[in-house]
């Protein structure tokens, strides 16, 4: 559970998130749509604890995120947008590192490192460095080690970039099954398409406010109101 | 306009909008750092004239000896500054960006090869020339130069010397790619590694300062003729001895004896920039190429079944979260071929210096000459350990990159991330500080024959100096990290890794002056062979503990602060 209480952030003068609040249960499938520099991943950096909030406080499973960092980074599994890895390991030595810091026994990582290896089809790739990967191999790797430790919490930002179309949806059945598992999932992305397909509630920033939030079932409704396009509604509810 | 111009002006624009941010930490930054820099100008033009005053006035040098010791201090520069612009320029020509992105567009070979080249050129022999240029000035104040004398010097005798090494290291760099792409890339560096060593200790068996000395004391007072028919032939040959001459005979008065030096300098690093440049117009793309196919050798898989001592899969006896941590920082610099080559040449340096310390008669008869041998080995020491930690701690922090994201995301406490990287860095260098400390201390306490309290001044300094010089590498890499540089050697050159090293220095200058009474008094007592009272000895040491650990506690401060910062 990710409860967002009115939290600001501000880079000097200029406010990136506004007052923002938002509370994602157990086992949601959560959309954050936004134009470019909206505030979609400053939101997310600070709900894994990459930046901290100006004002307010984010929750997750009830532990702060500013109060008791480590509690409830335990809960998160975070795929950040672009995915740099430590580029002198290689997959595997980066999924053991990953399982390390997350205290996972070293025999059950070996077993959840095959499984991942198997489930993102990352063959022999596993043992080469990270530096010799293409965009989707890191991505799929970042995955990976996100899904490590069971995480009860998922927070992914664009998860589908570099990643081709087979890779594409084996990433997007794995967050469906983890959501129906009850874990909950905070994804961001552009592809208006992936989040009407995937989430079940949408919300949308832009300038740092949150100008929608609502099920998918209620988005159909005003989605009808305008020519029946998501696209539509988007640019009309994100026009500054 | 050619492209040529057309991206320098670029870049120049790019570089002044940086260097004249506005902004208030920036503005704060800058001046900052051009406090430090003004600290160190200084502080090298003081020492330059103490030296040569020095030298000139206290101790029977003649103006010719000065300048064969001129001449040998030219020749490690020169081979600093071409050691310095090798190592560089693998970096600014072979694994740059930015060469990347002018080779898709419609630019020469040639243009992008010279616009990395002088891109290499300042950036990593900016400092070595204002160290240079301050050092000038400290000797011709002594020479009573006229101010032209420092300019025209500067422009037509120092920059030209730093450049033909800076020409001769692309060079040398090209011929490593051409024969990397046959022998392999670490045959290759094998042999430049006992090339340099062959050729500095050749330099120094033919020229050494220590056959020079004893050599002196046998033909005084005739010491110039002797000086003149012992110089041997193959110096003449060296760079090193033109601009030591074109000084000789400046300072002397003799300026056209200067000129036939000074053509040979200009004339041979004019050519051999032009060759350079031809060279590279026929070389550089096939080299970059080279770098390419070098870097794919790496492609191939590990052999997975095969377990290494330090293996992410072997279990530990240490918390996870710190195995791993510190298996990842073993793995990352070890893969990195400018680290290891770097720490080899640094430990090899540090034995060299050691060895060699531990091995002189440094029994002197002059109370004030043996104080002043003693604190200039001492503050060399201490040089080295600043080096040392500068290289390898200052970029820890930013080394991380962006994929610092990995452990900021995950629930390790930030604390404990930095003190990992703190011993990491400071248990080596301890070893190292602890090495030369000792091995340096080892003449004083055999020529002094007292209780080794020199030996215990050394071993409570060097851990002082390693405690210092790590927790304000690994602070201030932490404040001054680039995140987006991911070479390790450009990291340790930048403008924060300077302002840190200065400080570095600064400690060790403070450390110097509390030792100087108290080694002092203790020369005087052996001299005089009266009973040294320990008791002197308390009060400094307590000082330097407690300004040590005043320093240590701030560097960690600021370190804790820069790693919880926004990532």
């Amino acid at each position: 559970m990710i409860e967002i209480q009115n939290v600001t952030k501000k880079f000097g003068n200029f406010t990136a998130v506004d007052n923002l609040s938002l509370k994602v249960p157990q086992g949601e499938f959560f959309g954050f749509l936004g134009p470019n520099g909206a505030g979609k991943t400053t939101t997310i950096k600070m709900i894994v604890g990459l930046f901290s909030p100006t004002r307010g406080d984010i929750f997750i499973n009830g532990y702060s995120i500013v109060k008791e960092p480590l509690k409830a980074k335990e809960t998160i599994g975070y795929v950040p947008d672009v995915p740099f890895l430590y580029e002198k390991l290689t997959g595997r030595e980066f999924l053991f590192f990953i399982g390390g810091l997350f205290k996972i026994p070293k025999d059950v990582s070996k077993n959840r490192i095959e499984e991942l290896i198997d489930i993102f089809e990352i063959g022999s790739w596993i043992d080469k460095r990270t530096e010799d990967y293409s965009q989707g191999m890191r991505q799929r790797i970042t995955i990976a080690a996100t899904l490590l430790h069971n995480p009860s919490n998922i927070v992914i930002d664009e998860p589908m970039i570099g990643l081709d179309p087979r890779s594409a949806k084996v990433v997007k059945d794995v967050l469906l099954e983890k959501a129906r598992q009850g874990v909950t999932v905070f994804m961001s992305t552009h592809s208006l398409n992936v989040a009407e397909e995937l989430c079940d509630r949408i919300g949308i920033i832009n300038n740092g406010k949150l100008v929608f939030c609502n099920t998918r079932s209620q988005l159909q409704e005003e989605v009808a109101r305008y020519d029946g396009k998501f696209e539509s509604m988007f640019l009309e509810v994100t026009r500054s | 306009m050619s492209p040529f111009f057309h991206i320098i002006k670029y870049k120049l624009y790019s570089n002044i909008k940086t260097t004249l941010d506005p902004r208030f930490s920036s503005v704060l930054r800058n001046l900052v750092s051009l406090l430090v820099y003004i600290g160190f100008a200084y502080g090298a033009y003081r020492f330059a004239y103490v030296v040569t005053f020095f030298m000139m006035q206290k101790t029977f040098a003649s103006l010719y000896l000065f300048h064969i010791f001129v001449s040998m201090i030219l020749f490690v520069f020169f081979i600093a500054v071409n050691l310095g612009n090798i190592i560089v320029s693998y970096s600014t020509l072979y694994r740059s960006q930015e060469v990347e992105f002018l080779l898709c567009k419609p630019v020469d070979f040639k243009y992008i090869f010279l616009i990395k080249f002088f891109d290499n050129f300042f950036y990593s022999s900016t400092i070595l020339l204002l160290g240079a240029l301050m050092v000038l000035l400290g000797y011709g104040r002594y020479f009573y130069y006229p101010w032209y004398y420092f300019v025209l010097i500067l422009i037509f005798v120092l920059i030209p010397f730093m450049f033909l090494s800076a020409c001769l290291a692309v060079l040398i760099l090209m011929a490593i790619m051409k024969l990397a792409s046959r022998i392999g890339f670490r045959k290759v560096l094998a042999g430049i590694f006992v090339l340099y060593g062959a050729i500095t200790y050749i330099f120094f068996s033919y020229t050494g300062p220590l056959t020079v000395v004893e050599k002196l004391h046998h033909y005084y007072p005739n010491i110039d003729k002797y000086l003149v028919q012992a110089t041997p032939t193959f110096l003449k040959y060296l760079p090193n001895q033109w601009v030591s001459m074109i000084l000789y005979y400046v300072d002397i008065g003799k300026i056209n004896l200067a000129l036939p030096y000074l053509f040979i300098l200009l004339l041979i690093t004019t050519a051999l920039f032009l060759i350079t440049i031809l060279i590279a117009d026929k070389f550089y793309y096939r080299s970059w190429l080279i770098s390419l196919h070098i870097k794919s050798t790496g492609l191939e898989p590990y052999n997975v079944k095969k377990v290494h001592f330090i293996d992410f899969r072997l279990r530990s006896i240490l918390p996870p979260q710190t195995e791993v941590i510190i298996k990842k920082e073993v793995f990352t610099f070890f893969r990195e071929a400018s680290q290891w080559i770097h720490l080899l040449i640094m430990v090899m340096l540090t034995g060299i210096f050691s060895i060699s310390i531990s091995h002189l008669n440094l029994r002197f008869r002059l109370h004030d000459l043996q104080l002043i041998t003693y604190l200039i080995i001492f503050s060399f020491g201490g040089f080295m350990v600043s080096a040392l930690a500068l290289r390898f701690v200052f970029p820890m922090i930013g080394l991380e990159g962006k994929a610092f994201w990995a452990l900021k995301s995950s629930p390790v406490k930030e604390r404990k991330i930095l003190w990992i990287k703190f011993l990491m860095g400071f248990l080596p260098i301890l070893i190292m500080a602890e090495y030369i400390g000792v091995s340096s201390n080892i003449p004083f306490v055999k020529s002094t024959a007292m209780q080794p309290l020199l030996l215990w001044l050394g071993i409570i300094s060097a851990f002082c100096i390693s405690l210092v010089t790590v927790s304000l590498n690994l602070g201030l890499g932490g404040y001054f990290a680039n995140y987006l540089e991911r070479n390790p050697i450009r990291a340790a050159s930048s403008q924060g890794a300077t302002i840190t090293f200065l400080l570095s220095i600064l400690y060790l200058f403070i450390l110097t002056v509390i030792f100087i009474s108290p080694v002092s008094v203790y020369f005087e007592k052996f001299y005089t062979a009266g009973h040294f009272n320990v008791k002197i000895i308390i009060f400094p040491i307590t000082l330097i503990i407690l300004v040590s650990f005043i320093l240590f506690i701030v560097g960690i401060r600021i370190g804790f602060k820069s790693i919880s910062k926004d990532f």
